[in-house]
């Protein structure tokens, strides 16, 4: 009884979180017109993308102490039932899911898409309200890929926030080709100075890890690389890349690439 | 009683985080029974959202939008005739920007419905100055753009 206790304590904590992560993302109206729009095949892939991360986050992050495999699917399935039942419960409160009739692939594409971001969250709360010290179960045995999971999954977290939004196509159409480039200048250069220079949590594990060029190529370029890549797979799941000329393309992958780089420096502040 | 709860599950957490590193038998067979639902809730609610939207991808139907507008109620008020209309799409994709027009005698009305997905219905009006119930009025989609 005491562990169901302990356990229903950690749920409701899973709730806040993806309340807290999530929230901007249900109250954006790009979220609901894409929850319609986006090719089915590429929700899909979305989705079975999604269920892997969750079960990778749990590990680095589950609102459980524990580190086994039953546990962390476990944890992953409960947070995926968190973020649908979240979702579901405030796009209707908001009145999205109202207009057309219910259980129609509109309303359930609506409650997929916000799903994913809100099962993150409800992981992240685990670390982020669990009042577990720093260091607690800081993921100290995070190897290099390990380190590269959690800089994607920062990214992603970033990156999602301001994917669906017009705005990053604006952004992308008002550039020009040198303000691109120095775009790009600027988010290595702060992803490097976040990951080497300033003292966030995980940064003193990387300056171990040897020097500046060091941290360099170990961090800040697949950091970057990443960051690209989690852009370019989001705008391309809600179609921002259809009938768009490749410039064009490459240009909003480093608009969005900017936050993602934020992201991937300061996943360990997030995750 | 709360309070009695409070007292009782701070040990249980505490003894539970040096169990973890341990990786000792107790922890593992005691998972609490809320833990099997959530996730059995989580098994279901993820398959049903990828199964849905799996078969969705494969055997939906793929067509152009096609709008029928229906009128619904028509309601005199100080200001005209509101014409209560109810747009459907019965094509296989949705549309935006929907612009639907009625047309009444000599006198015309327009509203724009921003979304219709496939499959689904929305609702506006169109305001006369006439009443719709005495002439003949029709009532179409003229146009829209691809949901992006």
């Amino acid at each position: 009884m005491q562990s169901n206790a302990a356990y229903a304590t950690a749920l409701a904590r899973a709730f806040g979180g993806a309340l807290l992560f999530s929230f901007p993302l249900l109250m954006t109206m790009e979220m609901w017109s894409l929850g319609v729009a986006v090719d089915r095949m590429r929700l899909v892939v979305f989705l079975l993308l999604s269920l892997p991360m969750l079960l990778g986050l749990s590990y680095f992050a589950g609102f459980e102490p524990t580190f086994r495999l039953k546990d962390e699917v476990l944890d992953a399935l409960a947070a995926f039932a968190v973020g649908v039942l979240l979702s579901a419960l405030l796009l209707w409160v908001f009145g999205v899911l109202g207009q057309n009739s219910l259980f129609t692939h509109a309303t359930l594409g609506k409650i997929n898409l916000c799903a994913v971001p809100a099962a993150i969250g409800a992981l992240l709360a685990g670390k982020q309200l669990g009042g577990r010290g720093p260091g607690g179960r800081e993921k100290a045995d995070a190897g290099p890929l390990g380190e590269l999971f959690l800089m994607a999954v920062g990214a992603t977290f970033l990156a999602f926030n301001v994917a669906p939004t017009e705005e990053m196509i604006l952004i992308a159409y008002q550039m020009g080709p040198w303000q691109a480039l120095l775009l790009v200048a600027a988010s290595i250069s702060l992803l490097h100075v976040y990951v080497y220079g300033l003292g966030f949590p995980g940064e003193e594990r990387r300056r171990q890890a040897g020097g500046l060029l060091r941290t360099f190529v170990a961090f800040t370029a697949p950091g970057y690389g990443i960051a690209l890549l989690i852009s370019f797979y989001l705008l391309w799941t809600f179609g921002r890349t259809q009938g768009v000329a490749p410039h064009e393309i490459a240009t909003m992958t480093i608009v969005l690439g900017f936050p993602a780089s934020l992201g991937a420096a300061t996943a360990r502040l997030v995750v | 009683m709360p309070q009695q709860t409070k007292t009782s599950r701070k040990p249980t957490s505490r003894s539970a985080s040096p169990k973890a590193p341990g990786g000792k038998q107790p922890s593992a067979d005691d998972i609490p029974v809320l833990e099997w639902i959530a996730a059995g809730v989580g098994l279901l609610l993820a398959a049903t959202a990828v199964g849905f939207t799996a078969w969705d991808a494969i055997f939906g139907v793929v067509s152009p939008p096609s709008i029928e507008v229906r009128l619904m109620a028509v309601d005199p008020t100080p200001h005209g005739y509101v014409a209560q209309i109810k747009a459907i799409n019965h094509g296989g994709s949705p549309a935006s920007q929907v612009a639907i027009e009625g047309v009444l005698g000599d006198e015309k009305a327009n509203a724009t419905f921003d979304y219709i997905p496939e499959q689904s219905s929305a609702t506006g009006g169109l305001i006369f100055k006439g009443d719709p119930r005495r002439g003949p009025l029709e009532l179409r989609a003229k146009g829209f753009a691809d949901a992006s």
